[in-house]
């Protein structure tokens, strides 16, 4: 019953690892549709996932790069993604 | 178990390979510049500007609280009628502080004042070691469910009360590896911390154990999440925790190896129909402990299966799209809750809740909510004794609330 029950762990993990792997694997390249996004349809998209969409106004330049780190770290953003939308609000941010 | 801790290990190296390669690449840079001293001076003084910056945020939540409570126990019943300003279950003041350094280094730190005592949510620094791949480290919001890390905020809740049982796994001392990621033209997202854990209190609930475990046992947590549209409006999240679970000082002998696991899985839905915004978010977790004998308080053991579901599903709509600049403001939001902590416990009941919500947004990070609670729950607790009412009790509460992000 133990060993059915670590051979059981082990194809979970086994399992789990490779999934993951191949999702890695895949996930190195994002469809032209995607690439083709702006920050501002970036910005409109994400955003409101969780809260209403910011205004660009709200922080400087500056303050929308650190913004942008802490919201990928909570959204888990992908870089790209990140990079545009604070292009975008450093942009109109005047 | 031997598997699990085998595993753990492979974690803990695998994030000191990362760590180790990063560290690497940045003395490879340094070194190249080892041999032009002044030019390296003058480089970072100029990388210098702009780099670090530091700033505040946060968030604050008041308002007011009448509540009407019924009780019904033995064909008796009783009602308690009270009301509060700045009620301490719903009051909160957290300022953010955010400190970059650079293009990779991240701090954040959010102390909270909750009306009753002083506290930290979080308190961490992240590393943006690659594209789709963060370290952090310290003290930090444990990935599990979509609500305790993205949703609870005053700003961004959109009722006035946080669900029961959304508050664990919460936060605790740990590592953590987390990113997103393209997938054609889908995303996906990991995130899975290794952390202290939690302790088995003498009723079998659990709670953290800050930075200093009991036992060396320790705890994974992971969430991950796939947005299978395009336009990143559908979420969904599958979520795991398993550990080891610390003994309290002076713990009863009766507790053997205990052992928690948690999963759940959750969903996040944007949706235009004309000028209508529809927003449907939900989590379900079920929590379990393996099975212990617990001693009450007359010194005698008693058992129960120890197991607590909980959930909620909420639909939010607003005329976003609305020409009216009054009516674009507004938005109406139902929540229904569901939760039941172990009968034949000191804490079981069976739990329900259903949540009415009128919101006026002043501004995207500004919010007056006005919430109406109805509560039903009825006492499933052992009986010799119990932290909750006996009996079958309904609580109708009204909430006002300001709520704003600073």
């Amino acid at each position: 019953m133990k060993k059915y029950s670590i051979n059981k762990k082990i194809t979970i993990i086994t399992i789990c690892v490779i999934a993951f792997s191949g999702l890695f694997l895949f996930s190195c390249k994002e469809s032209q549709k995607v690439a083709a996004k702006g920050g501002t349809q970036l910005w409109a998209e994400n955003c409101q996932r969780c809260h209403n969409t910011p205004s660009p106004n709200t922080f400087s330049d500056e303050d929308w790069k650190t913004v942008g780190m802490h919201m990928q770290t909570r959204a888990l953003l992908t870089n790209t993604e990140r990079d545009k939308i604070v292009e975008f609000l450093q942009n109109i941010n005047h | 178990m031997k598997t699990f801790k085998t595993s753990l290990k492979f974690i803990a190296f695998s994030f000191l390979c990362f760590t180790g390669i990063t560290n690497t690449f940045a003395q490879d840079t340094l070194g190249n510049n080892a041999s032009n001293p002044v030019g390296n001076l003058t480089n970072r003084t100029e990388s210098k500007v702009g780099e670090s910056h530091f700033m505040i945020v946060g968030l604050t939540t008041f308002g007011f609280v009448q509540q009407v409570t019924t009780n019904t126990y033995g064909g008796i019943k009783t009602k308690d009628n009270t009301n509060s300003i700045t009620d301490a279950d719903r009051f909160e003041f957290s300022p953010m502080f955010l400190w970059r350094h650079g293009d990779n280094m991240l701090l954040e730190f959010e102390p909270s004042f909750d009306g009753t005592s002083l506290g930290v949510n979080w308190a961490d620094v992240s590393y943006f070691i690659a594209p789709g791949l963060i370290a952090r480290g310290g003290y930090l919001v444990l990935p599990f469910g979509i609500y305790n890390k993205r949703l609870a905020a005053g700003w961004i809740n959109k009722l006035a009360s946080d669900p029961i049982g959304m508050d664990l796994p919460g936060s605790d001392f740990g590592v953590e590896l987390e990113g997103g990621l393209p997938l054609g033209s889908m995303k996906w997202s990991y995130d899975v911390a290794l952390s202290n854990g939690f302790q088995l209190n003498h009723d079998g609930t659990i709670q953290g154990v800050g930075a200093t475990a009991i036992q060396n046992g320790k705890t994974v947590s992971g969430r991950v999440a796939l947005l299978p549209l395009c336009n990143s409006s559908l979420e969904i999240g599958l979520s795991g925790l398993y550990g080891s679970l610390a003994t309290p000082v002076g713990a009863i002998d009766s507790f053997k190896n205990p052992l928690v696991s948690m999963y759940a899985v959750d969903l996040d839905l944007i949706k235009y129909v004309g000028p209508l915004q529809f927003n449907i978010k939900g989590q379900y977790n079920i929590s379990s402990i393996s099975k212990q004998n617990y001693l009450d308080t007359g010194m005698n053991y008693y058992n129960f299966t120890n197991t607590t579901n909980a959930g909620f599903g909420q639909l939010s709509i607003r005329p976003a799209l609305s020409n009216n600049k009054y009516l674009k403001n507004l938005e109406f939001a139902y929540r229904y809750v569901t939760y039941t902590s172990p009968s034949g416990s000191t804490w079981g009941q069976n739990y329900t809740e259903s949540d009415f919500g009128i919101d006026y947004w002043l501004s995207w990070r500004t919010v007056v909510k006005c919430t109406y609670e109805n509560v039903n729950f009825n006492n499933t607790s052992a009986a010799f004794s119990s932290s909750l009412p006996l009996g079958t009790s309904t609580i109708n509460r009204f909430i006002i609330q300001f709520s704003t992000e600073f």
